[in-house]
């Protein structure tokens, strides 16, 4: 195992060969390169620059009781960016999706770090990986709804707590709140930041904690100087997930706040159950560039592509 | 009844279905003989329908197959699914199940085709309701989308709404009820006889209305009204200052912390009932039955301002012809023969062509469910659990007294764009 | 680090990891013990007796909805977008070994497919499908709706790996006279072919359980989770709790499944080493 950095080094160097035939093999590999590269291109192509700049077009149409207009208004987009609803419900969604990404960092990392430093074999590895996975693989709605029963007036938790004589009478804020809403989330989307966070870990070259522990480094030291800033390309995949999965939520604000919470996709939703498409479009254009702006500031801070 | 006439009928079906459309008046004609004679084993036809799980009853296709040899496929979604797939994917069903305020606008896109009320056997036995907006000659029309302003056009390719009566329904009407609040008799502790009790501040943090935004706003009109803060001209169909001033009501009583939760579903209103984090709350008389199902005390409270009342049908969609739409209208034919009635009033909604529907319920069951009577025997589900016990009488009375004191419909407002985005800022305050 | 003896912030963690599981089973065990709800009982606590009987319930008609039609679809569309993501991740893969034309607007175009939230590609392919006349189903519109997902996973995965492979086993496989295609087959898949599975799992459970880019692409049928929803809109049973519990042992097999056959192919190439 090398470390991330020494990997192109070593990648660009591994090519020095006679020119004349470096030249067709240039030309052959750039073509199959290109053909490699067709399937993605066309699937991403037709089923998501097409959607989305269909998404865009639609957004500037008009519409009324009956049905959709083509035509070039942009209506929707002041009715949008306007209302104060918007920002609130962006601000709403913002917090959701800061809360969630801290927590699901938080314990995200230090899971993926306990497996990846104090597990000694990678079997044992491999299976405590595996017992993080299994509840992801139940069925989302499946797995809302299951909480409800635990969190409600009368469920799990509150019956244990009364029985026990700790509280005396039910806590109410457990459901249908935003402490719910993120409980539920956090559950949902922290396999997607210890996924990436592990991986990254792993292949951190145990050599270099070894060389900064005989330099005089400290268990912090380490863990500050020379681990995470080599977990960082992890961590920010595992962000973009947790980001763009909760700022794209409806299904769990709505069930866990018991609909009294909103967020940006259930704006939309609401718009969409009426049949107003020109609304919830130019609701998706915002969104969808809210969105792109964080991952490219996430990006910015960690280029994936290089470090991954 | 289908044995019998299997043969010659069949092979006659089939010659016929070549010759397509024309002869679909002839079919007609002939199933005024007996029942259905039709068989479509032979040529077999598929009819797609989808709706919510409400009345996308799989007993229902069974029987349907049994009785017609009409394979049904049936799709469950929940409402807003169903609105969408009516109108962005009109390919992908045959039947649409909707309910009638959505109606006033999945129609408008022309994805639903009008029916022709002379090739519905059934026609003179659907209740006034439909047809007129009055349940007997006297009563007073209900304000919102009464599903007699959108079930008739003036003929086959019109996107507005007839007047009145006409030759072409927009849907046939299969199911419909009159919705008030549940209560759990056990842990209100009072009498419950209005709307405004939903806003009594001992149930603070124990209440909930619909989360439908055209349907909740409905349960806070009639809460409003009900506590005399307004007189809407028409609930179902708010000015921008009615709406304004129904959502400042909610955001104020959500902001005191008023409603535990909002309901989307049918199950998640069972569920907050059943579990105790919600003693009062705008509800489904079958719902309610769930909940009693599950040995828990709960009531469909009537009130004195009347009921929110919806009713859903079944619209043919605008791609079908030749032989599978004559399979459609005889598959609604036989919906509204009767045996699909009894099923829906034994579940505590009603039948749209009640007389039908009589043949296929016991007395005792046409006592109990539709007359308001007490039930001289067990009250048993369709699925054979014992619902009520002997004597018991149903909370609301009879069929005229609920449907009779309908106030207000299901409805889509003309100003449906402010009211959802006055609805978001309810919900994000 | 690992060869120490064990420390005190090893039982710390140990202690975190132990409540991190506990914290994803809590609610899954409410799943499990309430999936044997006696045939009265409902959705919630307290259980009303014991019983198997929504177990077999399961593999019954229900009031409404089919749970073997709709799972026999989920499984189908998991199987073909497993099989997709798998040969198109890898070919990109590939691809993006060398520098082309166009490279980088491919890559970024794959971590914007990855951000999109859901619900917008859902209703953008729905608009497209009508807007070109095309009939939406679970195989068609469905589908590429759960490609634009599954994909930008498969191919960072295969990014990583790539990115991390040393193209001295290829030129060693070369110059003992292996055309392309036998370095391939040979050297390059069966090196890489833990990360091919762990790309097949993700893309088949993440297509499984995709629900709202199916809510509008998915055509006349429903897959399972639209079903479960729509089935939430009559009465439910405990019938959904078992149904729960099964999904959770069916995928547990499953993974022990990969994971043995991971090991086998460890065994085979460290023999082969």
């Amino acid at each position: 195992m090398t470390p991330a950095m020494t990997d192109d080094e070593t990648q660009g160097m591994a090519y020095p060969k006679p020119p004349i035939t470096a030249r067709i093999g240039k030309v052959a590999s750039r073509i199959a390169s290109y053909l490699q590269a067709v399937p993605l291109a066309l699937i991403l192509g037709f089923f998501f620059l097409l959607p989305i700049l269909m998404i865009a077009v639609v957004s500037f149409w008009d519409y009324d009781f009956a049905g959709l207009y083509p035509d070039f208004l942009t209506m929707n987009y002041t009715d949008t960016l306007g209302s104060w609803v918007t920002w609130k419900t962006y601000l709403n969604t913002l917090k959701y999706t800061a809360l969630v990404w801290g927590l699901t960092l938080l314990i995200g990392f230090w899971v993926a770090y306990f497996l990846a430093f104090h597990i000694r074999t990678t079997t044992m590895q491999m299976v405590l990986f595996l017992v993080c996975t299994v509840p992801f693989l139940t069925s989302n709605i499946i797995r809302m709804i299951s909480w409800i029963p635990v969190l409600g007036r009368n469920g799990l938790v509150n019956t244990t707590l009364i029985e026990m004589g700790i509280i005396p009478s039910p806590i109410e804020w457990l459901l249908y709140s935003d402490f719910a809403v993120v409980l539920a989330m956090v559950h949902l989307n922290t396999l997607f930041m210890v996924t990436p966070i592990f991986n990254t870990l792993m292949r951190i070259d145990r050599s270099l904690i070894e060389a900064a522990r005989d330099a005089g480094a400290n268990g912090w030291q380490i863990l500050w100087n020379v681990i995470i800033p080599l977990a960082k390309p992890g961590i920010a995949i595992g962000s973009i997930f947790v980001v763009t999965l909760v700022m794209a939520d409806f299904s769990t604000v709505q069930v866990m706040s018991g609909g009294q919470s909103a967020s940006v996709a259930l704006m939309m939703k609401n718009q969409m159950s009426l049949l107003q498409y020109p609304a919830a479009a130019a609701n998706a254009v915002v969104l969808l560039i809210v969105v792109l702006l964080m991952v490219a500031a996430i990006l910015r801070v960690v280029d994936i592509r290089k470090e991954l | 009844m289908t044995n019998e006439t299997k043969t010659p009928k069949g092979i006659s079906r089939r010659g016929l279905l070549k010759t397509g459309a024309a002869a679909t008046g002839a079919i007609v004609g002939s199933g005024l003989i007996t029942g259905f004679p039709t068989i479509w084993a032979q040529n077999p036809i598929t009819l797609r329908q989808f709706g919510t799980g409400v009345s996308n009853i799989n007993a229902i296709a069974e029987k349907c197959k049994a009785d017609l040899g009409i394979t049904l496929e049936m799709t469950a979604t929940d409402s807003d699914a169903a609105a969408q797939r009516a109108v962005t994917q009109p390919d992908s069903y045959d039947i649409a199940d909707i309910e009638y305020w959505i109606l006033k606008k999945v129609f408008p896109a022309g994805v639903i085709q009008p029916m022709d009320i002379k090739k519905l056997k059934y026609y003179d036995k659907i209740v006034p309701l439909f047809k007129t907006g009055k349940l007997t000659p006297d009563s007073v029309i209900a304000q919102g989308t009464a599903p007699h302003t959108v079930g008739y056009v003036e003929k086959v390719g019109d996107k507005t709404f007839a007047k009145g009566e006409t030759q072409f329904f927009t849907m046939v009407p299969t199911i419909y009820n009159a919705d008030t609040l549940g209560i759990r008799p056990d842990l209100v502790g009072r009498e419950i006889t209005t709307w405004a009790d939903i806003m009594d501040p001992a149930f603070k943090g124990k209440t909930s209305i619909l989360n439908i935004p055209s349907i909740g706003i409905m349960d806070a009109a009639m809460i409003m009204e009900a506590m005399g803060n307004i007189k809407y001209a028409d609930k179902g169909n708010m000015t921008k200052e009615e709406i304004d001033a129904t959502i400042d009501f909610l955001i104020k009583a959500k902001q005191a912390g008023q409603f535990r939760a909002f309901w989307k579903s049918f199950d998640e209103s069972v569920n907050l009932m059943a579990s105790g984090e919600v003693v009062i709350q705008s509800m489904w008389s079958p719902a309610v039955a769930a909940v009693r199902s599950k040995g828990i005390a709960c009531k469909y409270q009537p009130l004195k301002e009347g009921y929110r009342s919806w009713g859903g049908g079944l619209g043919l969609a605008a791609h079908l012809e030749g032989a599978q739409l004559d399979a459609a209208y005889e598959y609604i034919n036989w919906y509204t023969s009767g045996w699909v009635g009894g099923y829906l009033n034994r579940q505590g909604y009603y039948s749209a062509a009640m007389d039908t529907a009589k043949e296929f319920m016991s007395a005792d069951e046409w006592g109990y469910w539709i007359e308001g009577k007490a039930a001289t025997g067990d009250i048993m589900s369709p699925e054979g659990k014992v619902m009520e016990k002997a004597g018991a009488v149903r909370d609301g009375g009879s069929f005229e007294e609920r449907m009779g004191k309908v106030a207000c419909w299901n409805s889509v407002m003309d100003e449906d764009r402010y009211m959802v985005k006055r609805w978001n800022e309810f919900i994000a305050a | 680090m690992s060869h120490e003896k064990r420390t005190l912030e090893f039982y710390v963690l140990a202690a975190f990891f132990t409540l991190f599981v506990l914290f994803l089973y809590g609610p899954l065990s409410a799943v499990f013990i309430l999936s044997f709800q006696g045939p009265d009982g409902g959705l919630t606590f307290p259980l009303n007796g014991v019983s198997v009987h929504w177990f077999f319930n399961l593999f019954e008609q229900q009031a409404v909805g089919d749970f073997g039609a709709s799972f026999k679809r989920s499984f189908s569309l998991g199987l073909m977008v497993m099989i997709v993501n798998v040969v198109v991740s890898l070919l990109a893969g590939l691809a993006f070994r060398r520098k082309f034309k166009g490279s980088t607007v491919l890559f970024y175009l794959t971590v914007a497919s990855l951000v999109v939230p859901s619900i917008i590609i859902s209703l953008g392919i729905g608009v497209v499908f009508q807007q070109f006349g095309l009939k939406p189903a679970w195989y068609s519109s469905a589908f590429g709706a759960h490609l634009t997902w599954t994909l930008p996973f498969g191919v960072l995965i295969m990014f990583a790996v790539f990115n991390r492979f040393s193209p001295a086993y290829e030129e060693a496989a070369r110059d003992l006279g292996a055309t392309s295609w036998q370095t391939f087959a040979h050297v390059v898949l069966p090196m890489i072919a833990p990360s091919l599975i762990g790309v097949g799992l993700f893309g088949f459970t993440l297509s499984y359980d995709e629900f709202a880019r199916t809510l509008m692409t998915s055509g006349t049928y429903n897959t399972l989770p639209l079903e479960i929803y729509g089935m939430t809109t009559n009465v439910t049973t405990p019938v959904l709790y078992a149904l729960g519990t099964v999904t959770t042992l069916f995928s547990f097999s499953i993974i022990l499944l990969a994971l043995a056959i991971i090991l086998v192919m460890r065994r085979r190439q460290a023999k082969v080493v």
